[in-house]
C-alpha cells in the first residue's frame, strides 16, 4: 500500500518528520518498507499484513496514527444533497449470504472528461493510472476510504434493475458462463461465481471487475455507482479461478467495512458532483445481512498474564477506546465490541495483541521463563541415537576429505534416464510428482541423491575444479499406496572426482577402494556386523568396478565407478577422469547399528600367525576365501587379513595369487607350534579343496 | 716403567683416528701380549714387598686405559650414528601428504550453531515430513482454505491436499499432538516455496521453535529470543520486536536486530533502515491449541521461526542466495 503523507496529514494533522512517522507506523505493525519523495510530498510504501485490510486505505492508516498520537481524525467531506427526484430503479439481492449489503446511487447529466491535476497526482502517487474523471473518483475513494466502488453506464443497464446472485440464483440452474470483462477479455466463470446482473444478463463479476458492455465511456452521461459488501471467500475463489487480481478483489477477499460502504458511496457521489457535475439522486441501500456486532469477553488479568505485564484496567480500556473499540465493564471482565472495520479482531488473543501494540512491544520486558526440567522420552532417546549415527557418518566423510553439498530435493525424468534406470525401477515408479514445478527438470521429488551429485561434478569441472570429493545427507521420497504421505528416508551419497594429476607422493589405490574403505570403516564404527558386498546390478556403474551393499542380506546401497558410457554422455572436458559414486539408505542401517557395547576380556595367552599364498582361478573373489575361513569355524582363529592379491609374472594365465595371514589364539592356553601348524595345514587344505587352488611355492 | 706407560698410552690414544686404530691400541695394551698383560705377568718376578704396590699401580693404569678406550669407542659410535642420521635427512620443507578435511555445508554449520544454542537452553529437536498435508501445513495453523494469508507463501502442490511444506511450522502441530505440555522443542529442516531469484530459492531451511507451559508470557518470548540473538550475534546486538501477522500466533511479532554490517547507520543490506529482519514469532494462537486439544485456559506458549539462509548470508556477507545450491567446491571450502 502506497500512502501519501500529505493525504494522511489532511486527516491527522501533525508536524512529525516523515522518518519519525515511518518509524511510528512500523512499530504499530504497519511496516514502512520504503520512503519516496514525490513533488514536495513523501510516499510511504507500507507492507500491510493480510489481517489488516482496514489499513489498505489512507483513512485506515490515519486511524492508527490518530490513536497513537491522540489527535482526532478529520473524516473527509461526504455529505451530498441527493434527494432529488423519484427513482425508477430496483436492486434485488438474491444471495444475501454472499452479498450482505448493496447500495447505489444514480448520478445523471455528468460530463466525462479528464480529471483535475490534483486528483491525477494523488492517484499517481498511489500507483494508479488516471482514466477519466468518473473512474478516477471511484479509484480515489478506494484508496482514501478503502472501499471498492464500481460505476456502470446507467444507459446500458437493462430493465432499470440490478440483481445480485450466482447463475443458479438468477436462472434457477447453476451453469458456467462466458463473460467479457472491461479489459476486453472473454472469461470463463465458475457456476458458483457471484455476479451482478441487470434484468437480462450479467454485467459485472461481483467485487472483481465490471463488464465491457456497461463500462463508462466518453459518451456516458448517466451512471450508477455501486458500493457493496461481498463475501471474502466467494470473491477469492472467483478471482483465483479467473486469474483476475484487482485492487477491488484484493480488498474484498480480505474483508471490507460493511458500515463504511455507505460513506464511501456518498463521498464518491460528492466528488463526482464536484468534478463532473450532474445531478445526484437518492441512495438505494439494501442491507439484508445485518449481523449483531461481535462481542469479545476477556479480563484485564488474562491480558496481563499473557503479556507478562501489570497494566491497570483503566489503561487497557483507554487503549481500546482510542482504537475505536467499545468497552463495557462486566463482572471481572471486559465486554468489547470492535469497530466494523476491524474484521481481524475476533477473539481474546486479538485484543491482547491490540494492547501489546499500543503499549509498545519495545516496552514489554524480556524475561527468561521459569521452566520445568525436561525428561527425554523413549522416543527422543531413540532419535538422539539416530543423530549420533548421522554425526558419525558425517564426521567420517568430512575427515576423509569429502565436502558436504546440499541440493534441491527435486529431480526430473532426465536425471534417471541419463543413468539408464529402467522405467519399471521403483525409483521411477514411486516418484512423487509436483503439480506446479518451476522447471520441467524439477517435476518430481528425488528418489535418489546421486543424480544431483553428478550435476555437481559437471558444474565443478566446468568451473575448472579438477579434484574433489562430495557428499550429501538428505531425504528421498517415494510414493506410497497405503499412506497419504510419501515415505521419507534419509539417504547418504558420496562422489569422488579425480583426474590424472602429477603428485609428489605416489598412491595408486583404485578410488573404488578409497570410497568402499570409508564405508567399511563406518560400518565397523557403527558396529554393524552383518554386511556384505556383491557385484552391483546398477546400470550406471562400471560392471567390473562396482558393488552393491547388503545389510543382513538386503540391498541397501551401492558403491562403484560411474560407467564410462555415462561419463561420455556428461559434458566433462577431461580425459578418463576417475568418478566413484556411492549411495545408501541411512534409515535402513539404523536398526543394525549396535547400541549396547559389551566389553570383551583381553587375551591372556600369546597368539601365533601363519601366512599362506594360494594360486586360484581369477574368478574366485577374495571374499570367498574369507567366507571359507569363517565357514571352517575354529575357535582358535582370531583374525584373518588379506595382504596381497597378485596377477602376472610366475602366475599362470587365468589364475591369481591371494595371500592371507591368520592369527591363532586360544583363550585358555599357549598354543604350541605343533597345534598351530596342524590346524593351519588343515585349513589351507580345506580352502584348496573348495577353491581348486594350490599353495603358491 | 709402569708410570711411563700411562704417558705413552695417552700419546698413542691421541693419534687414534679410526675404530681400527682404536682396536689396534686395545690389542697393544690389553691383548694377550699387550703391555699391561705383560706387566701383570712380570709381577711374579717382583719382590714380595714391592708386589702389592706395583700390582695396584698396574691395575690403576689398566682401569685408566679401559675407561679411555671405552669412551673413545662411544665417541666413534656416536659419530657413526650422526653420519647415518644425516644421510637419512629429507627435505622437510616439502609439503606433507596433505589429507585435506572436507567442509560441512555452510547452511548446516549455521543450522548446527542455532540448534546448539537452543539445545543448551533445554529445547529438544523434533522432525517432521517435508511432503506435508494441507491440514498440518495450513489448516491446523489457522490458515483456512480460501484465505488470503495463504498468499503469503507460494506453495508447491503434490495434489489438492498434499503440499511441500512451506514452513517448519507444521512440526509445531505434530509435536504437540505427540505430547502433553510442558513442551519445549525446535524443528530444523527444509522448506519449499515456488519462487526463485537472487534472494529466493525454491528450497531453503528454517528453524522453528515452540515452548508451551503454564504461565508462558510474551515477555518470556522476548527473553528467550534475546538470549538466543545475543549468543548468535554477540552480546551487544540490539534487538527490536514489532507487531506483525502470522495466522498461528497472536500477538505476532517480527524480530529485527541492529544491522550487523553497518552497525545501524544504514546500508544497502538493511535498506538504510539500520535493522535486519531475522525472526518471526508470537504467542501461540488459541485456535492452534484447540486443534491439538490443549486447554487454552491453562496453557500459553510461544512459537518462533527463522530462515537459515538469511542468517548465513548475513554472517558470511554473502549477497546471492543461489551460491548455497550451486555447490561450487571453491565456495564450500571457504567455510
Amino acid at each position: 500500500m502506497r500512502a501519501s503523507l500529505a493525504w494522511l496529514r489532511e486527516m491527522v494533522p501533525g508536524s512529525e518528520s516523515d522518518v519519525d512517522t515511518a518509524h511510528r507506523l512500523t512499530m504499530l505493525g504497519l511496516e514502512v518498507e520504503g520512503i519516496e519523495k514525490v513533488e514536495g510530498d513523501t510516499v510511504f510504501e507500507i507492507n500491510v499484513t493480510p489481517n489488516r485490510p482496514d489499513c489498505l486505505s489512507i483513512i485506515g492508516i490515519a486511524r492508527e496514527l490518530s490513536a497513537a498520537l491522540g489527535t482526532p481524525l478529520n473524516f473527509p467531506e461526504h455529505e451530498v444533497n441527493g434527494n432529488t427526484g423519484e427513482l425508477d430503479f430496483n436492486i434485488d439481492i438474491l444471495n444475501p449470504a454472499l452479498c450482505r449489503r448493496y447500495a447505489g446511487r444514480i448520478v445523471k447529466g455528468l460530463k466525462i472528461g479528464p480529471s483535475p491535476d490534483w486528483l491525477k497526482l494523488r492517484l499517481e502517487k498511489s500507483g494508479i493510472r488516471s482514466i477519466n474523471n468518473v473512474v478516477d473518483v471511484t479509484n480515489y475513494v478506494l484508496i482514501e476510504l478503502g472501499h471498492p466502488l464500481h460505476a456502470f453506464d446507467l444507459g446500458t443497464i437493462k430493465g432499470h434493475r440490478i440483481q445480485v446472485g450466482t447463475s443458479g440464483d438468477v436462472k434457477g440452474k447453476a451453469e458456467r458462463l462466458r463473460f467479457r470483462t472491461l479489459d476486453g477479455l472473454e472469461r470463463e466463470l465458475l457456476s458458483d461465481a457471484l455476479l451482478i446482473w441487470d434484468a437480462e444478463r450479467p454485467i459485472a463479476i461481483a467485487g472483481i471487475m465490471g463488464g465491457g458492455e456497461t463500462e463508462v465511456s466518453d459518451s456516458t452521461t448517466d451512471i450508477f455507482i455501486e458500493s457493496a459488501w461481498f463475501d471474502p471467500v466467494s470473491v477469492r475463489r472467483t478471482a483465483k479461478a479467473t486469474g483476475l487480481k484487482t485492487e477491488a478483489s484484493f480488498r474484498f477477499e480480505r474483508g471490507t467495512d460493511i458500515k463504511m460502504l455507505k460513506k464511501a458511496l456518498d463521498r464518491a457521489a460528492f466528488l463526482m458532483h464536484e468534478i463532473a457535475g450532474g445531478k445526484v439522486y437518492g441512495k438505494i441501500d439494501i442491507y439484508p445481512g445485518q449481523l449483531p456486532p461481535a462481542k469479545i469477553i476477556i479480563s484485564a488479568e488474562k491480558i496481563n498474564s499473557v503479556l507478562g505485564l501489570d497494566l491497570p484496567e483503566t489503561q487497557i480500556i483507554r487503549y481500546l477506546n482510542d482504537l475505536g473499540f467499545v468497552v463495557e465493564e462486566g463482572k471481572g471482565c471486559l465486554n468489547i465490541t470492535p469497530p466494523a472495520y476491524r474484521v481481524d479482531v475476533q477473539g481474546g488473543a486479538d485484543i491482547i495483541e491490540e494492547i501489546a501494540r499500543t503499549y509498545g512491544y519495545e516496552r514489554i520486558p524480556a524475561v527468561l521463563p521459569m521452566a520445568s526440567v525436561g525428561i527425554e522420552t523413549q522416543d527422543n532417546s531413540q532419535k538422539a541415537f539416530s543423530e549420533s549415527l548421522l554425526k558419525e557418518l558425517k564426521e567420517s566423510f568430512l575427515k576423509s576429505g569429502f565436502t558436504e553439498v546440499i541440493n534441491y530435493s527435486f529431480m526430473g525424468d532426465q536425471d534417471l534416464d541419463l543413468l539408464g534406470i529402467d522405467r519399471s525401477d521403483l525409483r521411477h515408479l514411486l516418484k512423487v510428482p509436483i503439480k506446479n514445478p518451476l522447471r520441467l527438470e524439477d517435476t518430481y521429488m528425488r528418489t535418489m541423491l546421486v543424480p544431483a551429485l553428478i550435476r555437481n561434478i559437471v558444474y565443478n569441472v566446468s568451473h575448472d575444479n579438477r579434484a574433489f570429493k562430495l557428499f550429501e545427507i538428505s531425504r528421498v521420497f517415494s510414493g506410497s499406496k497405503d499412506e497419504k504421505l510419501p515415505e521419507h528416508k534419509y539417504h547418504f551419497a558420496a562422489a569422488l572426482y579425480k583426474e590424472k594429476t602429477r603428485s609428489l607422493y605416489k598412491d595408486d589405490t583404485n578410488d573404488f577402494f578409497v570410497v568402499k574403505g570409508i564405508i567399511e570403516a563406518l560400518l565397523e564404527a557403527l558396529k554393524i556386523r552383518d554386511y556384505s558386498f556383491g557385484r552391483s546390478v546398477e546400470p550406471f556403474l562400471h560392471p567390473g568396478q562396482s558393488a552393491d551393499l547388503f545389510i543382513s542380506g538386503s540391498k541397501t546401497g551401492f558403491v562403484g565407478a560411474l560407467s564410462p558410457v555415462i561419463v561420455e554422455r556428461l559434458d566433462i572436458k577431461a580425459h578418463g577422469p576417475s568418478i566413484v559414486l556411492a549411495e545408501f539408505d541411512i534409515d535402513f542401517l539404523r536398526p543394525y547399528a549396535m547400541q549396547v557395547i559389551k566389553y570383551r576380556p583381553l587375551p591372556k595367552y600369546p597368539g601365533s600367525e601363519r601366512d599362506t599364498a594360494l594360486v586360484v582361478d581369477e574368478s574366485i573373489a577374495s571374499s570367498k576365501i574369507v567366507a571359507l575361513l569363517k565357514e571352517f569355524d575354529s575357535d582358535l582363529i582370531e583374525d584373518i587379513t588379506l595382504f596381497d592379491v597378485y596377477k602376472g609374472k610366475n602366475i599362470p594365465d587365468g589364475k591369481k595369487s591371494i595371500a592371507f595371514s591368520i592369527r591363532y589364539r586360544a583363550a585358555d592356553r599357549t598354543l604350541t607350534d605343533d597345534d598351530v601348524e596342524t590346524l593351519h595345514n588343515r585349513i589351507v587344505g580345506f580352502i584348496c579343496e573348495k577353491t581348486n587352488g594350490q599353495v603358491r611355492s | 716403567m709402569i708410570d711411563d706407560l700411562k704417558e705413552k698410552f695417552l700419546n698413542e690414544l691421541e693419534s687414534v683416528i679410526s675404530p681400527a686404530d682404536l682396536f689396534q691400541l686395545r690389542v697393544n695394551y690389553l691383548g694377550k701380549k699387550g703391555h699391561l698383560t705383560s706387566a701383570l705377568k712380570a709381577l711374579s718376578s717382583a719382590t714380595p714387598d714391592e708386589r702389592p704396590l706395583l700390582g695396584k699401580k698396574i691395575n690403576d693404569v689398566k682401569q685408566f686405559v679401559e675407561a679411555h678406550i671405552a669412551s673413545k669407542e662411544a665417541a666413534f659410535k656416536n659419530e657413526e650414528l650422526k653420519k647415518q642420521l644425516l644421510a637419512g635427512a629429507i627435505d622437510i620443507t616439502l609439503p606433507g601428504k596433505y589429507a585435506a578435511f572436507g567442509k560441512e555445508h555452510p547452511i548446516n554449520q549455521v543450522l548446527f550453531e542455532i540448534t546448539d544454542i537452543f539445545v543448551k537452553m533445554g529445547f529438544s529437536v523434533e522432525e517432521g515430513p517435508e511432503v506435508e498435508t494441507d491440514y498440518y501445513n495450513f489448516e491446523a495453523l489457522n490458515f483456512p482454505k480460501d484465505h488470503p494469508a495463504r498468499d503469503m507463501q507460494d506453495t508447491f502442490f503434490v495434489s489438492d491436499d498434499i503440499v511441500l511444506r512451506t514452513h517448519t511450522s507444521p512440526v509445531q502441530v505434530r509435536g504437540m499432538e505427540k505430547r502433553k505440555p510442558p513442551v519445549r522443542f525446535i524443528a530444523p529442516g527444509k522448506v519449499y516455496r515456488c519462487d526463485a531469484d537472487i534472494t529466493h530459492t525454491p528450497m531453503f531451511h528454517q528453524v522453528e521453535g515452540l515452548m508451551v507451559d503454564k504461565d508462558i508470557t510474551f515477555s518470556n518470548l522476548k527473553g528467550i529470543l534475546e538470549a538466543f540473538l545475543h549468543q548468535m550475534f554477540g552480546p551487544d546486538t540490539r534487538v527490536r520486536f514489532r507487531p506483525s501477522f502470522f495466522p498461528f500466533t497472536e500477538p505476532s511479532a517480527e524480530v529485527d536486530i541492529g544491522c550487523i554490517l553497518c552497525g545501524g547507520s544504514g546500508c544497502r543490506v538493511c535498506k538504510n533502515s539500520g535493522w535486519l529482519e531475522i525472526l518471526g514469532a508470537g504467542m501461540v494462537n488459541p485456535a492452534v491449541f484447540k486443534n491439538v486439544g490443549y486447554d487454552t485456559e491453562i496453557y500459553t506458549g510461544f512459537a518462533f521461526g527463522m530462515g537459515i539462509e538469511r542468517i548465513a548470508m548475513l554472517k558470511y556477507a554473502i549477497d546471492d542466495i543461489r551460491l548455497f545450491y550451486e555447490n561450487d567446491i571453491r565456495f564450500l571450502r571457504q567455510f
